[in-house]
């Protein structure tokens, strides 16, 4: 048994401790927003924040991030009110959507760090791959977070 | 925008239009059947829903649901037919949503004979017509409930906003959606036309889920006591399994034997793959399957250029057989890599399989297809199956396969009653892929003193529809975009050479055209400079009776400042391609920073789809085209060797990453309000060709096979021995040999992080 906390609240999960973090959220707590996409730590489709910090969580396993404050996309706002969010969806950025949970967790952190990111900051902070392409207003949207 | 579409098909409307009006008993016990799935989260109120016909429900909240075939897979096209429905339907686009229904004749596309998917750049094209008049017919029936209830002539009725109106009161569309439901359908009813969605950057309603993990993908697909499982597909292509199956690992539930593949069912996705990965397979392999190269299939396709039997695709102006060779033609050849789709959300399928009833949830591009697999597949009748279709993470063209859906249903057939989700681990997904072909190709090309073009390709390449089942002819999914080409040439001769390669091929992001679109694209460039002539001014003179193709290469020209020269150190380099009704034309400006690298400064592309629906969803899927191409054009490769692909994760696939990425300027074309074109795939071929006419302008090379960065380097298309680790495992391939797939993926961590 793990407990884990996630987006504020504490789930008991019967799953090994060793299982990739990315799996106990998506198939043992059901929190289904965090993807997978390669599962060695090269897309960034499962990003999630531990301790406000970006990680990957398909190479993080359960029991490290037991004691630790999880957040996931689902937790990012009760509403879709995120900054982020919402310039995300001003700037009509996604597209099949499937990356950009773990997009929208890499600039939040990002802004964490670098409240007013350059281009080149977003460049090496923002390494998540986009099949669909979404590069060009994931950008924009993240100058207009940072805007406010 | 008034006036009709001249794709408007009037026979297929109607009959469209019947099957969405008169099945409405049929139709009603479809509609719901998606919300088995965890409900979603941040979707609006719930209320009571009054489905009128069988393309839109209304709540007694007010809220509109349009219910369309589409697949939504990040084109927008949902949320765009939606637009269509709501002009004529006269209601807030804020108060509308869209769902994608299930399979079923009434909800197929006119444009593919009535079946249900999503590919082809076909949705607004088939759709169009028929989900305007839909929205129109539920005003008109909305209207006359109206007249009805309020006891008022049907003239003095007037619908606006999700109401009806008349001098003497207003009734909302809720309140009057049960007595419309009862109307008798209008024949042909008035097509309003206001303009006011249609043709207006209006915002897509997929994208708010997408940003709060509310959005249900097939990989996300959640049911009261599901099951999971992961397969290993045969590392050799055509290897089946051999002998008796391996044992249960411990901590899993069972493992099923598939044909061309083992299942492994577990408790959750990580356990089934970790197992999965476990498995100790043995294989039977086709002779000689192991020797499959990317060396050996450009040997064959070699041989085959210079020895197998033609088949004559195109003619223009010259009799067959023969090509007239004014001046000194040029004669080139080109040859093209396998590529992978490598979709975001990889391959999965949920399924739940009873005695009597087989449902199935999906992120499938091919409903029609899927229900038909499910029938085969159970023996169960069509009234049996159900299939749900998921949000799709990223399409290509993969996810009209059936492969992962037979899989799928095989292993809920172990366990009836009982839904299990199959998830394709990447690797599989990369390395059971169906991929783009690969293509050799030769072109001779002359220009004689004034400007006749004389022009012969012949391509040799796999046929889609053979490896399909279908005839052994000219594919003409292959041979896109070397046919029909815009250009005025004087003469024109396009021969195809069937390939028969072991590698399974698919479907692709404008598969053909990509191909060919290079060859078509980087001679012209070359013609035009041994005719001394300038590539926009020589495409001019090509495209001068074609207004449309003109004005596209006319305004990439001007968006790129085309008659300016460029910075010291860089040059720009021209293409344009016509497809699916569609005109673009792409300026890349680049430098070549060091040997063998690129550094991709600007794209300027132009396009002309006709009337776009909504144009900030076209200028989305062109940005998105663009760096596609980009990928494909830079690196994209799966290179072959031992009879599998070497290509196992995208550590070793690399594709753009924000810092790679140009800046892209995109100019829409007040195109023809009554021409319709597919936006989705069309930016993906003028890529590659720009880039290598770029290029040629500032370095004097001439680069022509893909990816383009190993081109530069002096390298062919890769052996194989390039991408990491991949593809050395072992079983090397013998027959009956054991094969461990999958190294990678589950937790290994001594192969990864080559692009990170
Ligand atoms: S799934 Fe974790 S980085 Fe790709
Ligand atoms: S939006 Fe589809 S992969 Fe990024």
């Amino acid at each position: 048994m793990l407990t884990l906390k996630v987006n504020g609240k504490s789930y008991t999960v019967d799953a090994p401790d060793s299982t990739p973090l990315l799996w106990v959220l998506r198939d043992h707590i059901g929190l289904t927003g965090t993807k997978y996409g390669c599962g060695i730590e090269v897309c960034g489709a499962c990003t999630v924040l531990v301790d406000g910090e970006a990680e990957k969580s398909c190479d993080m396993e359960a029991r490290e991030a037991v004691g630790k404050n999880i957040t996931t996309i689902e937790g990012l706002s009760p509403d879709g009110s995120h900054p982020v969010q919402k310039a995300w969806v001003a700037e009509q950025v996604p597209q099949c959507g499937f990356c950009q949970s773990g997009m929208i967790m890499s600039a939040v952190s990002l802004l964490r760090r670098k409240p007013n990111p350059t281009d080149s900051d977003i460049d090496s902070g923002v390494n998540n791959l986009c099949v669909c392409g979404t590069y060009q207003r994931v950008r924009a949207a993240i100058h207009r977070a940072a805007k406010g | 925008m008034t006036g009709t579409i001249s794709t408007r098909d009037d026979a297929a409307v109607d009959s469209f239009d019947r099957r969405g009006f008169l099945q409405r008993s049929g139709a009603a016990g479809l509609l719901y059947a998606f919300s088995i799935v965890a409900p979603v989260r941040g979707a609006r109120a719930a209320g009571p829903s009054q489905p009128i016909g069988a393309f839109v429900r209304i709540g007694a909240d007010e809220n509109v649901t349009i219910l369309v075939g589409v697949s939504e897979m990040g084109q927008g096209i949902a949320s765009g037919i939606a637009q269509v429905v709501a002009e004529e339907l006269m209601v807030d686009w804020s108060r509308v949503s869209v769902e994608t229904v299930n399979a079923g004749t009434t909800y197929g596309n006119p444009f593919l004979r009535g079946t249900q998917g999503t590919f082809g750049s076909l949705s607004m094209r088939g759709y169009f017509a028929p989900m305007r008049k839909a929205g129109a017919t539920v005003r008109e029936m909305l209207r006359a409930a109206a007249a009805q209830a309020m006891n008022a002539p049907l003239s003095s009725l007037i619908a606006a906003n999700g109401r009806v109106s008349s001098a003497s009161g207003t009734m909302t569309y809720g309140q009057l959606a049960a007595l419309a439901a009862q109307q008798t359908p209008m024949d042909k009813p008035p097509l309003l036309g206001t303009g006011r969605y249609v043709g207006v950057s209006l915002p897509r309603t997929d994208i708010p889920a997408k940003t709060t993990g509310a959005a249900i993908f097939g990989l996300d697909v959640r049911l009261p006591g599901m099951l999971y499982a992961a397969v290993v597909n045969s590392p050799v292509f055509g290897g089946t399994v051999s002998g008796a199956l391996p044992p249960t690992p411990s901590g899993s539930v069972a493992v099923v034997g598939l044909d061309t593949a083992v299942a492994v069912i577990a408790r959750d996705t990580y356990t089934a793959f970790r197992a999965a990965q476990s498995l100790a397979v043995k294989w039977q392999l086709p002779a000689g399957a192991s020797g499959v190269s990317t060396a050996s299939v450009l040997t064959q396709a070699q041989d085959l250029m210079a020895t197998g039997e033609v088949q004559t695709a195109e003619t223009v102006g010259v009799a067959q057989g023969t090509i007239v060779a004014a001046g000194t033609p040029l004669d080139r050849t080109y040859s093209f890599p396998y590529l992978a789709h490598a979709c975001m959300e990889v391959l999965n399928c949920t399924a739940l399989v009873t005695s009597t009833s087989c449902t199935i949830w999906a992120p499938t591009q091919a409903q029609t297809s899927t229900a038909a697999t499910a029938a085969r597949l159970t023996g169960l009748p069509a009234s049996a199956i159900t299939v749900n279709t998921t949000l799709l993470g990223g399409g290509l063209g993969r996810k009209i396969e059936q492969d992962f859906i037979s899989q799928a249903i095989r292993i809920a057939q172990t366990v009836p009653g009982t839904p299990v989700k199959l998830t394709w681990s990447r690797e599989q997904d990369f390395g059971a892929d169906q991929y783009r072909s690969a293509a050799l190709v030769r072109a001779r090309a002359s220009v004689d003193a004034v400007g006749n073009v004389s022009w012969w390709t012949r391509l040799v390449a796999p046929s889609y529809a053979y490896q399909h089942g279908g005839s052994t002819g000219i594919d003409f999914i292959a041979i896109a975009g070397a046919t029909g080409l815009p250009y005025a040439f004087a003469g024109k001769l396009v021969e195809y050479v069937r390939h028969p390669a072991a590698v399974p091929v698919g479907s692709w992001r404008a598969i053909g055209c990509s191909i060919n679109t290079f060859v078509a694209e980087t001679m012209v460039d070359e013609i035009a400079a041994a005719a001394g002539s300038d590539p926009l001014a020589f495409r001019q003179k090509l495209l001068a009776d074609n207004p449309r193709a003109l004005a596209v290469v006319n305004a990439a020209a001007s968006l790129a400042n085309w008659t300016t020269p460029p910075a010291a150190g860089r040059a720009r380099g021209l293409a344009f391609c016509f497809s699916d009704n569609a005109y673009v034309a792409m300026v890349v400006e680049l430098s070549q920073p060091t040997a063998g690298s690129l550094r991709i400064f600007t794209v300027s592309c132009a396009v002309d789809v006709g009337m776009a629906v909504n144009p900030d969803s076209v200028i989305a899927q062109i940005e998105g085209g663009v760096v596609h191409g980009l990928s494909a054009a830079l690196w994209g490769e799966v290179p072959i060797s031992n009879g599998r692909a070497s290509v196992r994760n995208f550590n070793n696939y690399r594709m753009v990453r924000m810092r790679d990425m140009p800046t892209i300027n995109v100019r829409l074309i007040d195109g023809n309000p009554n021409s319709l074109g597919g936006a989705g795939e069309i930016s993906v071929p003028p890529v590659a060709p720009a880039i290598a006419n770029a290029v040629a302008r500032l370095t004097g090379q001439r680069l022509r096979s893909l990816p383009l960065l190993r081109a530069l380097t002096g390298g062919g298309t890769s052996s194989g021995s390039t991408s990491g680790t991949a593809g050395s495992g072992s079983g090397s391939g013998s027959s009956g040999s054991t094969n461990r797939s999958d190294s990678r993926g589950t937790g290994d961590r001594s192969e990864r992080g080559e692009d990170d």
